[in-house]
């Protein structure tokens, strides 16, 4: 692992997205910067299987985000590693752009369309069933908001996927405390909650082996991930916790409300573009 | 009278011909949201890799089912007809149809099938929600050789389907080698007056209506099966429809659009206007029990009742077929 590496391309990806959400004045900032340091280690740490040249190759392992609006955090890698031009992040959103708001599988390097929260689980599920009774190797990520779990059908496919055993799934929880209006425990107001909590029990009781980590921290990502080849004689899957900052890097809106869905403008860009700029360590 | 002879019901006439289907092709699969029939179990044990039970988790069932079609499998989900449709609706929409999957919703219990089960078992609104999906072909087969021929029929389909079925068994109106599935309709009996188009079980009730008119006033009634209601078979319909003077559409289902508003829109279209009434539920929910029968004649609905309502509207229509 090259940490150096990895941190400058998460520093590139928070700026490219702020630079796309301000010229399309759309997009999803504060969740995009969640998931960067989880993103930046499954696609350039090694950990994930894909080939941007043969974007169907069977071999591939397949990445679900099943929190649809975080595409804008991943256009930037998948074009960085060659799943289409660079440019297409300069007309994000536009009438010629590819690249829409959510995530979607006409987009190459997009598995499935995302967007409305609680579909990636059951349908990673099912992938990952159909690549185990087929004997194939891939695993199958999926990556969800932690808001997102208050979807039931999230529960219903949990109640399979350890039923099934399905040691070839990985599932991430971006773990930011935030849904839109709201935090997921740090109850204050009625804007928040209801409580999530305990979500490692939560997993753990449905038959998770739950791993919960610094989702900002990629020592801490790659331990957690070092043995997911090893785990097939495993009968459970996978979970990490990762703990996160909604709008990790900005002061303006590290853990703050209200910016789930809003593009930062003058003064506030400008200190987006400072604290992007000049990164307390 | 004698007793009534055992109809094998639809579903399991369609599982009988898919089972042997299974047996050669291990990609394809059944997903049951915890609902049995007598020829699913055979899935069970001698299939038990490709036969999955969910438990009662439809929204997991048809996530699974899209995940396990983007692999290369041939997916069959199988609930009572509510549950693979409204209880569904975004998963369908968006995991099966905006994806373009190869995933085969089984409904049982079209209509009010489920009689005295009462609104939450009622199927009477899937067609109106379903038919809105971009991608979806829709069946309604109204007898079991029907259903039976649909299992290749789907298998051979590539995108994403709804098939709804009766609960029982209903009397045999096709032969199995004889009907062309493909063609999504068939004129049953031809006539030249009025056209009565049904589908699912009415077929049989507007078999009984056209014969009460025929033999009773006179006219020349004809009966159409309607049994792929998306995408409608339009050209060869419209043929069909051509030489009848008036249209009645007929269907165990609320009138809000169902069949017989997917058939004004392909008629309206078209610019093929003729008179059409349009026989349904009203905008209503039913809680009466002691079953379908009483459902049917105390809404209007059985043959003798739509009988008397074709003749009522005929003169408004300002018909004079005689």
């Amino acid at each position: 692992m090259n940490e150096i590496f990895l941190r400058d391309k998460a520093s590139w990806v928070r700026r490219t997205v702020l630079q796309m959400a301000t010229r399309a004045q759309s997009g999803h900032v504060s969740t995009a910067f969640s998931q960067t340091e989880l993103l930046v280690a499954l696609y350039y740490g090694g950990i994930l299987r894909f080939d941007p040249k043969q974007k169907d190759w069977d071999g591939r392992d397949r990445f679900i985000l099943s929190k649809g609006q975080g595409g804008i955090g991943l256009y930037p890698i998948l074009a960085d590693l060659g799943y289409f031009p660079l440019e297409e992040l300069e007309i994000f959103t536009e009438e010629k752009s590819i690249l829409g708001v959510h995530a979607d599988w006409h987009i190459p390097g997009i598995e499935v369309i995302t967007g409305s929260l609680g579909h990636g689980l059951p349908i990673a599920v099912g992938k990952a069933e159909a690549l185990r009774s087929q004997a194939k190797d891939p695993l199958v990520f999926c990556l969800l908001g932690d808001a997102e779990l208050y979807e039931g059908s999230n529960w219903e496919a949990a109640i399979f996927a350890s039923h099934l055993q399905l040691s070839n799934l990985v599932c991430i929880v971006d773990r930011n405390g935030q849904g839109v209006l709201g935090k997921t425990d740090e109850i204050d107001s009625s804007r928040d909650g209801p409580r999530l909590n305990p979500v490692d029990a939560k997993f753990a009781s449905f038959g998770f082996e739950v791993r919960e980590l610094d989702g900002h921290s990629f020592p801490e990502i790659f331990r957690a991930l070092a043995d997911i080849r090893e785990r097939r004689g495993n009968s459970k899957p996978l979970l990490l916790l990762a703990n996160t900052a909604k709008g990790k890097g900005l002061q303006l809106m590290e853990n703050q409300r209200m910016w789930h869905y809003r593009v930062p403008q003058g003064d506030d860009l400008r200190s987006c573009w400072d604290n992007l700029e000049n990164p307390r360590q | 009278m004698g007793k009534t002879a055992f109809i094998l019901g639809m579903r399991d006439r369609f599982f009988d011909a898919l089972f042997a289907i299974a047996r050669k092709d291990p990609n394809v699969v059944i997903i049951s949201a915890d609902n049995g029939a007598p020829s699913l179990d055979k899935f069970a044990f001698e299939l038990k890799n490709q036969f999955y039970t969910v438990g009662i988790a439809e929204q997991h069932m048809i996530g699974m089912a899209a995940g396990m079609a983007t692999e290369g499998k041939k997916v069959y989900t199988y609930a009572i007809a509510p549950f693979v449709t409204t209880r569904v609706h975004e998963q369908n929409k968006l995991d099966l149809c905006a994806m373009n999957l190869p995933v085969v919703n089984l409904g049982v219990g079209a209509g009010y099938a489920y009689d005295i089960m009462g609104p939450s078992h009622h199927t009477v609104e899937d067609l109106s929600i379903m038919r809105v999906l971009p991608n979806l072909t829709i069946f309604s087969p109204a007898d079991g050789s029907c259903a039976e021929k649909m299992a290749e029929f789907s298998y051979r389909l590539p995108g994403p389907q709804y098939i709804r079925f009766d609960r029982a068994g209903l009397p045999e109106i096709y032969d199995t080698n004889a009907l062309d599935v493909a063609r999504g309709f068939t004129e049953l009996v031809k006539g030249r007056d009025l056209c009565i188009v049904a589908t699912g079980i009415f077929v049989h009730q507007a078999i009984k209506v056209a014969k009460n008119l025929r033999e009773r006033k006179g006219l020349d009634v004809g009966v159409v099966d309607l049994f792929r209601i998306k995408p409608l078979p339009t050209r060869e319909l419209l043929e069909t429809l051509a030489p009848y003077r008036a249209l009645v559409t007929y269907e165990e289902h609320l009138i809000a659009g169902g069949m017989g508003s997917a058939l004004l829109e392909m008629v309206s279209d078209h610019g093929a206007y003729r008179p059409t009434l349009r026989i349904g539920q009203e905008d209503r929910f039913v809680f009466e029990n002691g079953g379908r029968e009483v459902i049917w004649k105390k809404y209007g609905l059985d043959a003798i009742a739509v009988s008397a309502r074709i003749l009522g509207w005929l003169p408004k229509a300002d018909l004079n077929l005689r």
